[in-house]
């Protein structure tokens, strides 16, 4: 089919200034309207009629904020800028490899932080895994005002009908002293494709070195991220060695039922999260010079 | 509607829909067929172009979003010396077959040439994460940037002494 014919001025791209008149746009136009972030995702697919609003232009959304105590992300940050801002944060290591792992440079260069939180239809997102092992609390803006929530209720809420018309405005992290955040991630080539499954994994250690105040979180494996508090209460108390990042994660293997997908069945997924467990262990023991 | 783009060092109008990818557009309305039509979703980087210097999917940019912004294409990289030695050591590590793959992998290697003069086999590898050749010629690419990075490193050198 021909350009003019697919393309026919049926579209119309709305460029705010400010977070606030991109919602008041969404409210305005209702369920014509949709937001349109980095568009590596809803450019799969021609975007059909319809207003699209742009948040490109939007200054605001693509700051990162890095405290002493506190990180805070904008939603219009790409992954590219996030992984570039994070290197050598030895605390955070897990998000910089997740957002510098993420598909391939060309698209971390585009893909932003909120549009990879926001996209329901997509299971595989790096950044929802790292950031629910971070603890991590997104705010919105809503026509009826701003609204403060944890990554791990909002990533269920974001698929109710009182999601309509939110923006996401930024992504924040406590940063706490001792604590290190790790992902490893297991793709099917290093080609950037999507990854098979992912874990991601926060901890801190106490005085014999052992783990404590686990957090694990599942991406890929399933249609959504999510902790795996199972595993967190098996895994706090242990060493962090290979042997026992195994042992723990497949006792509660059981609680993942794996996503069938055409690149690998489901029962794949799910047998290679002890080996992504021990993986991220490793690098958290590295991290902290306990090898 | 009529909208506009700095395309290699020029302004181009076309009538394309906002919301039209950028590489349709460059390829359909205005002529500059160097950016592939391949997967459309971002995966073989055979429709990479240059925004504000650095490579993008352009498959995935709808061209309202391209406006305002530095756009060079391959047909815009002839006079670039980086691009052009980049070529030569392509030519003469006989990386090119199909040549499907060769713009987008020139948009790639040459923002890495750039950005990363001292570069190596590990990076030039990473650096192609996003650029699929179905011929099937990795290593002779890697070979030819990095033979492309010695020769603009001894350029540079020669420049220095003389
Ligand atoms: C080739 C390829 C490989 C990929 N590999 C990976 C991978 O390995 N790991 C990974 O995690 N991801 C991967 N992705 C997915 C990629 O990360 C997402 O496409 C991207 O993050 C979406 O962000 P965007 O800014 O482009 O969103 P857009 O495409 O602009 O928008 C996506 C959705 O989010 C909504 N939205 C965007 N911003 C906001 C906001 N601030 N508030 C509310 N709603 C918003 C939009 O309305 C839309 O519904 C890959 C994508 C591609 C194309
Ligand atoms: S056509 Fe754009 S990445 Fe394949
Ligand atoms: S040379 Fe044929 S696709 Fe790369």
């Amino acid at each position: 089919m021909h350009n003019a014919e697919r393309w026919a001025d049926r579209t119309t791209i709305h460029l705010p200034a400010t977070a606030g008149a991109a919602v008041k746009l969404l409210g305005e136009l209702g369920s014509e309207g949709r937001l349109l972030a980095g568009g590596t995702w809803l450019m799969r697919a021609p975007m059909t009629s319809g207003h699209y609003i742009a948040l490109a232009g939007i200054a605001e959304l693509r700051q990162i904020e890095i405290g002493q105590d506190r990180l805070r992300i904008g939603a219009g940050a790409s992954h590219a800028e996030l992984a570039l801002a994070l290197d050598g944060l030895d605390d955070l290591k897990g998000l910089a490899d997740a957002a510098g792992g993420a598909a391939n440079p060309a698209i971390r260069r585009r893909a932003t932080v909120g549009g990879n939180l926001c996209t329901t239809a997509f299971a595989a997102s790096d950044l929802a895994s790292a950031l629910l092992a971070a603890e991590a609390e997104v705010t919105l803006i809503t026509p009826a005002g701003t609204l403060r929530q944890e990554l791990a209720i909002y990533l269920d809420w974001r698929r109710t009908s009182a999601a309509q018309h939110h923006l996401l405005q930024h992504v924040e992290v406590s940063r706490r002293a001792g604590r290190r955040l790790c992902h490893a991630r297991l793709p099917l080539r290093r080609a950037g494709d999507y990854p098979v499954a992912m874990v991601s994994l926060a901890a801190g250690s106490d005085r014999q070195g052992r783990l404590a105040d686990v957090v694990v979180a599942v991406g890929a494996v399933e249609s959504q991220a999510r902790r795996w508090p199972a595993l967190e209460r098996t895994l706090t108390g242990q060493l962090p060695c290979r042997s026992a990042a195994i042992t723990c994660a497949q006792a509660n293997l059981c609680q993942f039922a794996g996503r069938e997908g055409p690149e690998v069945p489901g029962w794949y997924r799910q047998q290679v999260l002890p080996e992504l467990v021990a993986r991220a262990v490793a690098q958290w023991a590295k991290a902290g010079g306990q090898e | 509607m009529i909208g506009q783009l700095w395309i290699n060092g020029e302004w181009c109008r076309h009538d394309a829909d906002p919301a039209a990818p950028l590489h349709r557009v460059l390829r359909e309305n205005l002529g500059l067929t160097g950016s592939k039509d391949v997967c459309g979703e971002g995966f073989c980087g055979a429709c990479l172009v240059q925004l504000d210097g650095a490579p993008i999917a352009a498959c995935l940019v709808p061209v309202a979003l391209a406006e305002g912004a530095q756009i060079v294409t391959i047909e815009g990289l002839d006079q670039d010396p980086v691009a052009q030695s980049l070529m030569a050591a392509m030519e003469a590590e006989d990386a090119v077959q199909c040549g499907m793959c060769f713009p987008g992998m020139v948009m790639t290697l040459t923002h890495l040439l750039k950005t990363c003069p001292t570069t190596d086999r590990e990076k030039v590898k990473r650096a192609l994460a996003g650029n699929i050749c179905r011929c099937t010629g990795y290593e002779r690419i890697v070979s030819a940037a990095c033979r492309a990075a010695k020769d603009l490193v001894a350029a540079d050198a020669q420049k220095v002494v003389a």
